[in-house]
C-alpha cells in the first residue's frame, strides 16, 4: 500500500533540531559533543528514512535514538574516565544564562548532578512533556522503573533545589 | 491530575508546581547551533559520494570476479576439451596401430601356412 507521507529530510532536520540537539546537550552536557550526537542521529534517520511511517513516527524515533545514543556516549565517556558536566558546568552556564533565568540555570546545574536514568526520564518529562508510559516507550524500559526513576529523580532535584536556590537566591540578594 | 499527580509527585501542592513550572522554563527546548544544518547536510553529502563510491567499487570487484570466473571456467573447459581430444586422438592412432599390427600379423599367418602347405607336399 502507498503511503500518503513522504519524509523530507531537510524538513524533519529543520523541525526537530532543536529536539535532539536539547535532549544530547541536557544528557551529556558537552555542547560539542551534543552536536556531534545530534548529525549522527539525523544521518541514522537519513539511512533508515524508508521505513518511517509517518511525522509522528519520525518524532518518536528522533526521541528514542536522541536518548540512547546519548547513553552510549555517556557510557563510552565514563569508560574513559572523563567528566563530561563539568564543562556543562564551567561553560554551558555561561552561555545559558543569556536566555534562561538564574534559577532556571541552577536548576538546569542540578539536574547534572543526578544518576542518568533519573536525568534521562526527567528530561523526557520536562523538556519533552511526555507521560510516564511515552517514556517508558522511548527509554524502552518498564513503566514502574521509570516512574521510580521520574519519583526518585524529582524528589533529589527538589532537596538539591530546596538547599542550593536558598543559599543562590540569598547570595544573589546580599550581592 | 496526570499520572505523575497520581503517583504522588505533585503531592506538595502549590509549591509543587511551581517548582515543576520552574522545571518546565528550566528545560525548554535550546535552539540548536546553527551550524548543525550546516555542518549535518555536508556530512551527509559525503557520506552520500562515500556510498555511492562504495558501491561503484563493489560493482567493478563484483564484475572483475565475474570476468575472472569465466576465464578460468572458460580455460577449465577449453582444457578439458583439448585433453578430450588428445586422448580421441591417441585412441584412433592405437586402433590404426593395431589395425596395421592385425594385417602384419595375418599377411605372416597366411606366409607360414602357404610355407607349411609346400613342405608336407
Amino acid at each position: 500500500m502507498a503511503r500518503d507521507w513522504q519524509p523530507d529530510f531537510e524538513q524533519l532536520v529543520d523541525e526537530h533540531q532543536s529536539m535532539v540537539f536539547s535532549l544530547a546537550l541536557r544528557m551529556t552536557g558537552d555542547r560539542g559533543l551534543a552536536e556531534e550526537i545530534a548529525q549522527d542521529v539525523f544521518l541514522e534517520l537519513d539511512r533508515h528514512l524508508g521505513r518511517i511511517e509517518s511525522p509522528l513516527h519520525a518524532l518518536h524515533w528522533l526521541r528514542r535514538v536522541a536518548m540512547s545514543r546519548s547513553a552510549d556516549a555517556l557510557r563510552r565517556r565514563k569508560v574513559r574516565g572523563m567528566d563530561l558536566w563539568v564543562e556543562m558546568e564551567d561553560g554551558y552556564g555561561a552561555r545559558v544564562e543569556e536566555r534562561c533565568s538564574p534559577i532556571g540555570v541552577r536548576l538546569e546545574q542540578l539536574l547534572a548532578t543526578l544518576p542518568e536514568p533519573q536525568r534521562a526520564a526527567l528530561i523526557l518529562r520536562y523538556q519533552e512533556d511526555l507521560t510516564p508510559e511515552e517514556i517508558a516507550a522511548t527509554l524502552e524500559a518498564p513503566l514502574a522503573t521509570v516512574k521510580s526513576h521520574l519519583q526518585r529523580g524529582l524528589k533529589l532535584l527538589r532537596a538539591k533545589a530546596a538547599s542550593n536556590l536558598k543559599d543562590y537566591i540569598r547570595t544573589a540578594t546580599t550581592g | 491530575m496526570d499520572d505523575l499527580e497520581r503517583d504522588g509527585l505533585g503531592r506538595d501542592g502549590l509549591e509543587s508546581d511551581e517548582f515543576e513550572r520552574e522545571l518546565k522554563q528550566a528545560f525548554e527546548r535550546r535552539p540548536a547551533p546553527p551550524s548543525l544544518k550546516r555542518k549535518l547536510m555536508d556530512r551527509r553529502s559525503r557520506q552520500r559520494t562515500e556510498r555511492l563510491h562504495l558501491r561503484k567499487v563493489m560493482w567493478e570487484r563484483l564484475a572483475a570476479c565475474l570476468v575472472l570466473a569465466a576465464l578460468v571456467g572458460g580455460g577449465f573447459e577449453w582444457h578439458q576439451r583439448e585433453e578430450q581430444r588428445k586422448g580421441e586422438a591417441a585412441r584412433q592412432q592405437v586402433f590404426t596401430a593395431l589395425r596395421i599390427t592385425n594385417h602384419a600379423l595375418n599377411q605372416v599367418k597366411a606366409q607360414l601356412a602357404e610355407h607349411d602347405r609346400d613342405r608336407q607336399e
